[in-house]
């Protein structure tokens, strides 16, 4: 299959994958090892990983799971993504007590004291990955998709009953 | 309901059918083994004081009674699926595996083409095609929550779907989802033969590209939630001398009933038993029609 008539089909481009491994171990830590059996392609100013190394030759709407955006000035995780591969993660990454979860949860910035530098991040709850927040001068800015946001979340665990938000 | 008298003579204890189809369908979710375990999910449920009662038949469905299955974290985070139980007998009967090309030809929203890529480990290529654009949103938004990376979407017409050679290839066909109206009673009251004979004749050109599109020794999977007899034995059997022979469907600790081999004075043939037919009253579920075909 010729490169030209991957172009034509669906507009996804292989690229290059050491700078978008050098971004995910510099601000996470996280092993280029741990991407092995994944390519990258680029569409516009997103960049999907999928386990094929070829894009069959067909008219494709997407290929494999949104990665990242390189809209803004730094690049940014998408939320899928970290919830992959965020476990990995050894510095920027934050684990919420159950209030904050909730708040998170439903889309509220919140002042945090955290051992994190400014940027993306990468937040959990019970150790597992919720999603992505933006940290910068102490707080934490949800960035779940509003579609994902849920007001009312059912996050319970006996140290929360009687408290609200 | 008068639509569904005329299945008195084949459906067994018709009355206890209709008894069970007026009542909600429980809530179900698969638990989605690309983003967690089910030992691990489980303990987080029980933490968080939620009971569930797992399938009989099959490790990765559970009953819970929930709400608002959308607003459970555990969904956010893509741990668990919101899925009707008897829906995930399909990808379970195609039994695909990692490193193999699979197709799901109708592909919206994605609940099984989800739960092929979990059976994939993520591994292989798995094409969810879907030709109808807003419904690809639910599909992608699915795909994406459930952190699938070895799919490719396509919105083609299934009927023209370009020549290919796959392993196995789904084909859950549109229907007149008579075995969802648990869910909506409506769709009983909209049913009338005319619409079942018209979406009979695509999914017989639905389940004929998929045939071609299948390698020799491949497999193909076909169902439909409907119990209209028009739009599954009679599709299947229109298929059966061209180059494909039946595989009897048996899916274990699951109650069903085998395919029709005559309706109305139609003979489909006894090969047509291989099918098989799961009414609600069976496993408390919605009602679904499976066959399953081998490429000769």
């Amino acid at each position: 299959m010729s490169q030209s008539s991957l172009k034509n089909k669906c507009a996804f481009e292989l690229t290059d994958r050491l700078e978008i491994l050098e971004m995910w171990h510099s601000r996470f830590g996280i092993l280029p090892l741990v991407f092995e059996g994944y390519s990258f392609y680029k569409r516009g100013r997103n960049i999907w990983i999928f386990s094929q190394f070829e894009i069959p030759d067909l008219r494709s709407d997407s290929v494999g799971l949104r990665f990242l955006s390189t809209k803004g000035r730094v690049w940014k995780p998408s939320t899928y993504a970290l919830q992959l591969f965020g476990r990995f993660a050894i510095k920027n990454v934050v684990d919420l007590a159950p209030n904050q979860a909730k708040k998170f949860i439903a889309g509220y910035s919140q002042i945090l004291d955290a051992d994190l530098e400014d940027g993306y991040v990468v937040v959990s709850y019970l150790g597992d990955v919720l999603g992505c927040g933006l940290y910068k001068s102490n707080q934490l800015k949800s960035q779940l998709p509003k579609e994902r946001r849920i007001a009312e979340n059912a996050i319970v665990n006996p140290s929360l009953e009687g408290e609200s938000i | 309901m008068d639509t569904l008298e005329r299945y008195r003579d084949i459906i067994p204890d018709f009355d206890g059918f209709l008894d069970t189809m007026f009542q909600p369908l429980p809530t179900t979710f698969r638990i989605n083994t690309l983003k967690t375990d089910c030992q691990h999910l489980l303990g987080r449920l029980d933490y968080e004081h939620l009971t569930y009662l797992p399938f009989k038949w099959y490790p990765h469905g559970l009953k819970m009674d929930v709400e608002k299955p959308g607003n459970l974290v555990e969904s956010l985070m893509g741990y668990i699926h919101s899925q009707e139980e008897i829906s995930m007998v399909s990808p379970v009967v195609l039994k695909p595996r990692p490193e193999e090309r699979v197709l799901d030809l109708c592909a919206a929203p994605g609940s099984k083409t989800t739960q092929i890529a979990q059976m994939m480990n993520n591994r292989g290529l798995l094409v969810a095609n879907e030709p109808v654009p807003n419904r690809i949103v639910s599909l992608r938004s699915n795909c994406e929550r459930l952190g699938v990376m070895n799919v490719v979407i396509t919105r083609y017409d299934g009927r023209f779907f370009p020549l290919n050679q796959f392993d196995r290839v789904l084909v859950d066909a549109p229907c007149t989802g008579q075995g969802m109206a648990r869910k909506d009673l409506s769709v009983l009251s909209r049913w009338n033969l005319r619409t079942s004979l018209g979406i009979g004749r695509l999914q017989l050109s639905l389940l004929k590209r998929a045939i071609t599109l299948t390698k020799s020794g491949g497999e193909v999977v076909y169902s439909t939630c409907t119990f209209a007899p028009e739009e599954n034995e009679a599709v299947v059997s229109q298929v059966l001398n061209e180059g494909v022979k039946l595989e009897e469907v048996s899916v274990p600790h699951l109650k069903g009933s085998p395919g029709l081999n005559e309706w109305m004075g139609t003979e489909y043939g006894d090969e047509m038993k291989k099918c098989a037919r799961y009414y609600p009253h069976q496993n408390d579920t919605g009602g679904f029609f499976v066959a399953k075909l081998i490429k000769e």
